[in-house]
């Protein structure tokens, strides 16, 4: 590695102390504020960008705040192929949001994450830390309606 | 510095120690095509097209950012390497719009000149929604058009290495990742003025100088 190289790339340590920053501003908070990462990175001496590049990499860091309920559906390939496409429709169906966003009501936000482990029961989804896994259009109508 | 000797498509080639494939093979005339290369830049190996294949290799090399070794044999246009490159562009041009495919600005474009030269047919690959965003035209000396931008990073290399301003920021992911400002924010004067070398290293033009107002581009 060349000095150039040391200079202007972010070392290992520096994105590892930047990402346990991050986790901890979205376990405080429930979500990553914007001041939080224009500070972060000026403490750091990184591009604004960098920070806000790595929250928005990481399916379980978010730059809103989220609402009672998160809703985190798996989009990733074995659930794609076991039909993850009709949950996201019949989530979005049943609760009038598409991912990305909260109901009005503050109840529910909907997120697309990546990979969650629960494979062998997909399609899979979080809702908090709950997994619900071998998901239909049915299922998803009784878990909704379990959250008040 | 020692010399290391490869033989590359059968030719042999004495490289200084510390060279890259890509430079060595640069160095006999033998032409390795590269989008995210520059010689300027940092290599950072991203956009696949000038993978080689190195003999008991496992997998095919990237020629930029591996640096030659004494012994080696690397063939840089072998059907498995041939095949592996059309791939890449075809997958590259699924997420590039614009009007290269058609359009007089075709010469501007390297992805379009080198999917040309690879004699690819159109891509397999359906494009995906993220991949289409409205031109940016706040700042008056940089043009962005970042449907077409295929995140080869050398803008990010440049205005970090060459202007040492570090003004972009790669965000979110797979299909939908993007070359941002700060919070995903309009490239404003405030943040970028007028050195404009991020245009100059762009692959694709989704980086350009915007027309003259009243002018004809």
């Amino acid at each position: 590695m060349n000095t150039l190289q040391e200079q202007t790339l972010l070392s290992r340590r520096e994105q590892a102390s930047l990402l346990a920053k991050l986790k901890e501003a979205q376990k405080e908070f429930g979500y990553v504020p914007r001041e939080f990462m224009a500070e972060t990175a000026r403490a750091l001496g990184l591009p604004i960008g960098a920070v806000y590049g790595m929250t928005t990499f990481y399916s379980f860091l978010s730059t809103r705040p989220l609402g009672k309920y998160v809703i985190r559906i798996c989009k990733s390939i074995p659930c794609c192929m076991q039909n993850a496409a009709m949950i996201i429709d019949s989530v979005a169906a049943e609760i009038g949001i598409t991912p990305g966003q909260n109901t009005a009501d503050g109840r529910f936000s909907f997120e697309l994450t990546n990979c969650i482990g629960a494979c062998d029961m997909a399609p899979a989804m979080l809702l908090n830390d709950e997994l619900h896994g071998h998901l239909s259009p049915g299922k998803i109508a009784e878990i909704l309606k379990a959250c008040k | 510095m020692s010399d290391v000797k490869v033989r590359i498509d059968g030719r042999e080639v004495t490289a200084h120690e510390g060279m890259t494939i890509l430079e060595a093979a640069r160095l006999v005339d033998i032409e390795i095509p590269t989008l995210c290369h520059s010689p300027d830049l940092i290599p950072s190996g991203n956009c696949r097209v000038c993978v080689v294949e190195i003999e008991g290799a496992r997998t095919l090399a990237g020629a930029c950012h591996t640096p030659a070794a004494d012994g080696m044999v690397i063939q840089t246009r072998s059907p498995k390497v041939l095949t592996s490159r059309r791939a890449t562009v075809e997958l590259l041009m699924a997420g590039h719009t614009g009007e290269c495919v058609t359009d007089v600005h075709t010469d501007q474009c390297d992805l379009r000149k080198l999917a040309d030269h690879l004699e690819g047919g159109a891509p397999r690959f359906l494009m995906r929604k993220p991949r289409w965003y409205p031109i940016e035209e706040a700042n008056p000396y940089v043009r962005r058009d970042m449907s077409k931008c295929i995140l080869c990073r050398k803008c990010i290399g440049a205005c970090q290495e060459i202007a040492k301003k570090n003004v972009y920021g790669i965000a979110y992911r797979g299909f939908a990742s993007k070359v941002v400002v700060d919070f995903d924010d309009p490239l404003t004067t405030e943040v970028c003025r007028d050195c404009g070398i991020c245009i100059d290293y762009c692959p694709t033009g989704a980086l350009s100088k915007p027309a003259k107002r009243g002018g004809v581009q």
